[in-house]
Order: C-alpha cells, then sequence, then structure tokens
C-alpha cells in the first residue's frame, strides 16, 4: 500500500459494501459500492428513481439490504435498528421534517445537544434535576447557560437563530428543515445524510443550509448529500457519486463527473424517457 | 345557598384527589399511549398501606411515608409484571390487560387488609377550618397543599429540567427521539412509577378523610379517568380542572339531587364529553402522529 492509500483507508469512515435492495420484482439498489471520508462532502446524485433514497435507508437502519453491507469503520452497520445506529454517529434528516410537536425551537437543538453531552450518564436523575432546578442552584444554572449558548450558534449557523423562542409547530416548511439540520448536528454525528435540504427553500435558507454543511465538513463530519439541485450539490461537493437505476454508474469530483458521457446519458436519457 | 357552598368545599377536597389520579391517567397515557385503568388501586395501596400502618402503631407521617413507597413500587412491579411483556401489543389488548391489572390489586387487597374499613388519624390536630361560612376539615390543607406540591413538581419538571424536555421528545414522536438517545421504555416505567406514587399520595393523604376500604379504588379510578378525559387526556392542566370540575359537581349532584348522582354523574359527563367536545377541556384536537 502507497502512503497515500494507506492515509487514504485511514479517513475512510463510511463503507458500503455491494449494496443490493429488491422490492419484489424491483431492484432498488443493484451492487452499490463506495465509501466516505472524514471532513468531506459526498454528492449523490442521480435521476428520479434512481434508489438514492433507499440507498440513506440502508445506511441509517431503516431498510435491511437484501444483500451487502454498510460499516462505520470497524463497526458493521447492517441488521442494527435505526436508533442504534444513531447511537453509532450517524444521523439523517428527512425529504419531509421530522419536528418534536410541543418542544420550541430552541429546546429541539437542546434535546439533541443533551443526549450528546450525557451520553452514558443519559438521562440524568429527574429526583436530582427536579432539586436543582427548584432551588436554582448556581451548577444547574451554568449548565443551562452553557446548553442555551451551545444551541444558540448552532440555531445563528443555519440562520434560524431569531426563532429560538417559537413552537416547532408554527415553523414554515423552509424554517423546519434548517431546524432538522441545526438537530441534526447538535448531537456532533460522525456521518451526516441530508436527504434534499435544499428543496422547498429560499435563497437565504438555501445559503444557511450551505454555510452548515461547509462548518459540519470543517468538524470532520462526512456529509451524505441527496440533493435535485445539481448546481448547488456540485458547488459543494467533494466527491460525488452517480447512481442510475439502482447501479453505481459513475464517481468522481464534480469536474469529472459532469464530463462523463455515461452519467449525461443517464440524465439526458431521463429527461427524454 | 349556604348548604350549596358547603358541597362546593367538599367537592373541592375530593376534586383535588381525582385531579391527582387524573395526572396518573395523563402521564402513562402520554409517555405509553396505554390507559391504565388500573390508576385507582394506587390510590387504595396507599391509603390501606397508611391506614394498617397506623392503625398498627407507626407514626402517623411515617406510615404516610411508606406508603407513597410502597404504591410506588406496586407501580413499578406492575408495569414489569404486566405491561412491558406486552410492549408489542396493541391498544385493545392493552386496555383489557390494566383492566385485568385493576382486578388482580383490588382482589390482592382483599386478601392482604379484608373487608374492614381502616381510618387513619390526620396529620395535624386542629379546628375545622372555615371559609365563608363553609367548613372543611383540617386534613383538606393537606390535600390541598397535596396538589399544589404535586402539580407545581409537574410543571418544574416538564418545563425547566433536562429529563422533562427529553421525555416531551418522546411524546411528540418516539422512533426519532430514540434516535438521540432518549431512552423510551425506561421512561414507560418512569410514568407508571411517578403516576402510581402520585396515585399513593392522593389516597395517603385523603384517607383521614373518608377512611379507606379495599375498594375504595375503583371509585378513584373511574373519578380519575373522567377527570382526566374531561380536561383532555394529553394535558396536566387539563386534569387539574378537570378533577376540581367532576369533584364539585358530583358534591353538587349528590346534595341537591339525591345520593345516587354522586356517581351518575361522572358517567353523564363522560358521554357528554365524548359527544360535545372530544378533545376535553383544555386537551389539542391535534392527533398523535
Amino acid at each position: 500500500m502507497t502512503a497515500a492509500a494507506a492515509a487514504d483507508a485511514a479517513a475512510t469512515v463510511l463503507r458500503v459494501e455491494a449494496v443490493t435492495m429488491r422490492f419484489g420484482g424491483v431492484v432498488a439498489l443493484d451492487d452499490v459500492s463506495f465509501s466516505a471520508r472524514t471532513g468531506e462532502v459526498l454528492g449523490v446524485m442521480g435521476p428520479n428513481g434512481a434508489g438514492k433514497t433507499t440507498l440513506f435507508n440502508v445506511i441509517c437502519g431503516l431498510q435491511r439490504p437484501t444483500a451487502g453491507s454498510v460499516a462505520l469503520g470497524d463497526r458493521r452497520l447492517t441488521g442494527l435498528p435505526f436508533d442504534r445506529v444513531a447511537a453509532l454517529g450517524v444521523t439523517r434528516t428527512f425529504q419531509t421534517p421530522v419536528m418534536f410537536w410541543g418542544l420550541t425551537v430552541r429546546e429541539s437543538v437542546e434535546v439533541a445537544l443533551n443526549a450528546r453531552a450525557f451520553g452514558d450518564t443519559y438521562p440524568p436523575s429527574p429526583q436530582r434535576e427536579l432539586v436543582a432546578c427548584g432551588l436554582g442552584t448556581r451548577g444547574r444554572r451554568r449548565a443551562e447557560r452553557a446548553l442555551r449558548e451551545r444551541a444558540a450558534e448552532l440555531l445563528a449557523q443555519t440562520g434560524i437563530g431569531t426563532l429560538a423562542d417559537r413552537p416547532t409547530e408554527s415553523l414554515a416548511f423552509g424554517e423546519e428543515r434548517l431546524l432538522e439540520l441545526a438537530r441534526a448536528l447538535a448531537v456532533a454525528p460522525t456521518v451526516l445524510l441530508l436527504d434534499e435540504p435544499l428543496s422547498g427553500l429560499n435563497p437565504d435558507e438555501i445559503d444557511g443550509v450551505l454555510r452548515s454543511i461547509r462548518a459540519a465538513r470543517a468538524d470532520g463530519i462526512a456529509v451524505l448529500l441527496v440533493e435535485h439541485a445539481v448546481g448547488e450539490l456540485l458547488s459543494v461537493a467533494d466527491r460525488v457519486v452517480v447512481l442510475d437505476h439502482g447501479r453505481r454508474i459513475a464517481e468522481g469530483t464534480a469536474a469529472e463527473v459532469t464530463v462523463d458521457p455515461i452519467v449525461i446519458d443517464a440524465y439526458i436519457g431521463d429527461e427524454l424517457g | 345557598m349556604e348548604a350549596i357552598w358547603q358541597y362546593v368545599l367538599a367537592g373541592v377536597v375530593d376534586g383535588a384527589i381525582f385531579a391527582l389520579v387524573a395526572a396518573g391517567f395523563v402521564l402513562i397515557y402520554q409517555v405509553t399511549g396505554i390507559i391504565n385503568f388500573a390508576q385507582g388501586e394506587f390510590v387504595m395501596i396507599g391509603g390501606m398501606t397508611a391506614a394498617s400502618l397506623a392503625t398498627a402503631g407507626m407514626p402517623v407521617l411515617a406510615a404516610a411515608g411508606i406508603a407513597v413507597v410502597v404504591a410506588a413500587a406496586a407501580g413499578a412491579l406492575a408495569y414489569l409484571v404486566a405491561i412491558r411483556p406486552a410492549r408489542k401489543a396493541t391498544g385493545v389488548t392493552l386496555i383489557f390487560i390494566t383492566l385485568g391489572l385493576d382486578v388482580a390489586i383490588r382482589g390482592l387487597g382483599l386478601f392482604v387488609w379484608g373487608t374492614n374499613p381502616y381510618s387513619l388519624p390526620a396529620f395535624s390536630a386542629g379546628n375545622a377550618i372555615a371559609i365563608f361560612g363553609g367548613v372543611l376539615p383540617p386534613q383538606a390543607a393537606w390535600v390541598l397543599g397535596t396538589d399544589a406540591i404535586v402539580f407545581g413538581a409537574l410543571y418544574l419538571f416538564f418545563r425547566h429540567t433536562f429529563v422533562g424536555m427529553a421525555v416531551r421528545a418522546a411524546v411528540a414522536n418516539p422512533p426519532i427521539a430514540s434516535a438521540f438517545g432518549i431512552p423510551l421504555r425506561r421512561f414507560a416505567f418512569l410514568s407508571f412509577v411517578a403516576a402510581a406514587a402520585i396515585g399513593g399520595l392522593g389516597g395517603v393523604v385523603i384517607t383521614p378523610i373518608p377512611g379507606a376500604q379495599y375498594d375504595m379504588g375503583l371509585t378513584y379510578g373511574l373519578a380519575g379517568f373522567v377527570a382526566a378525559v374531561l380536561g383532555g387526556l394529553d394535558s396536566l392542566p387539563g386534569a387539574l380542572l378537570g378533577g376540581f370540575v367532576l369533584g364539585i359537581l358530583e358534591h353538587l349532584a349528590g346534595g341537591l339531587l339525591s345520593p345516587g348522582w354522586e356517581q351518575g354523574i361522572a358517567f353523564l359527563l363522560l358521554v357528554l364529553v365524548l359527544v360535545v367536545r372530544p378533545q376535553g377541556l383544555l386537551g389539542r384536537a391535534v392527533r398523535r402522529a
């Protein structure tokens, strides 16, 4: 192994190996393999029905592949349920954002921050917390302030800092998307799966998402990005994997895949078909 | 007019206990989606344990403390033995399980304590409390104080603690909450323990007024359920309001119409709420996802 290849292997954090997913006679994913490295944005492109969302579902444990496996570092993820995969550091957002109704924007992020901050001691003892809250001890106030500041940072970064005290029920669609992203970043995941994070957003909101994606990359998170807005995807992705009809047809930098005749054919063929 | 005021006062005292039982219904329903029809039996366990220990010579407050712990332990046991093994079951099955649990606990109460009524001395000596011409027994202050503390603590818990915030997230969307490290099963367990402890505490503080008997859980369970539905099954303030409304209406109906109406009014109210305002007084009409 060359030195460069060794460094590459060390940086690889998520490995998708020969994943096949069949639904009856339909092959949604056909022998797909690729890997993602720490601190990179890996774009996942492909025409409608190419299998992108299925791929995310397989990675995060919502669907079990017919064949093949997914591994996080040395840890095999295939077969583990969604919450176990999340606990190991793979977090995702959904095409339709999923909110915690009844919580405010700030609280939604704080819940996620707490899960991370307390680790194995989560959740803290209700009795002890009640006493600390009731007495308003100095330690308690300090903990609350630290949590609040961290939440404010994340909300400011995604561009919804001014919405902190709004109930989540009152958010517009784009705001929900940004909150879901802030909440996902709050758990400081190893791998972050973003499923069409830009769709339905206005230009300001798109800036917030792209800014957050770059910040996540700088923090060493491997970001997997499914996005129909090809221009934005190519502008932020370090590498791109292209799927078509469940098969991986190309992989490379943005510059490489955009001139790849197979990719062009897949997209144009799709539009004509 | 004086009589009516006296009924209202008596209704407030009973209603305070209904509110505690209703809070137990709401806690368990919110966290697990289960309607625990055995809720009234924790009132019985609390009342009977305190009364029998005090009768055996234990100081009243010590007996009261132990009774609450026993009720909480009974709630923990009920969850581990009857609910947890069936957590994959559907709603109707779980309702039958809690109904069975109710009968089983009452039977156990009969086995342990027999059919004789027990009494418990008031927690503090003193004269009757006079309020605008009406009178309440001194124990009423303990009853209302208990409500203030319990509901105050619940408010603090849900609005200001990290655990309470996590419970609210779990209530909003269980699968996603569990992906954020929120332990759903632990919360289900804790909701049963807390509901049982609160119900037991209700039984302990009310027993000095009417006394305790092995089958008292039936009355409190029904009243607590109606109070919870009246307030909206997903609202703790609703449970508090529902408890007082039901308590006052029961005493007014019992006093002004006939004693038979005291129980009947609960059913009447239940039907009325389900027809006119199914989401309850303070509940949200939004369905759970």
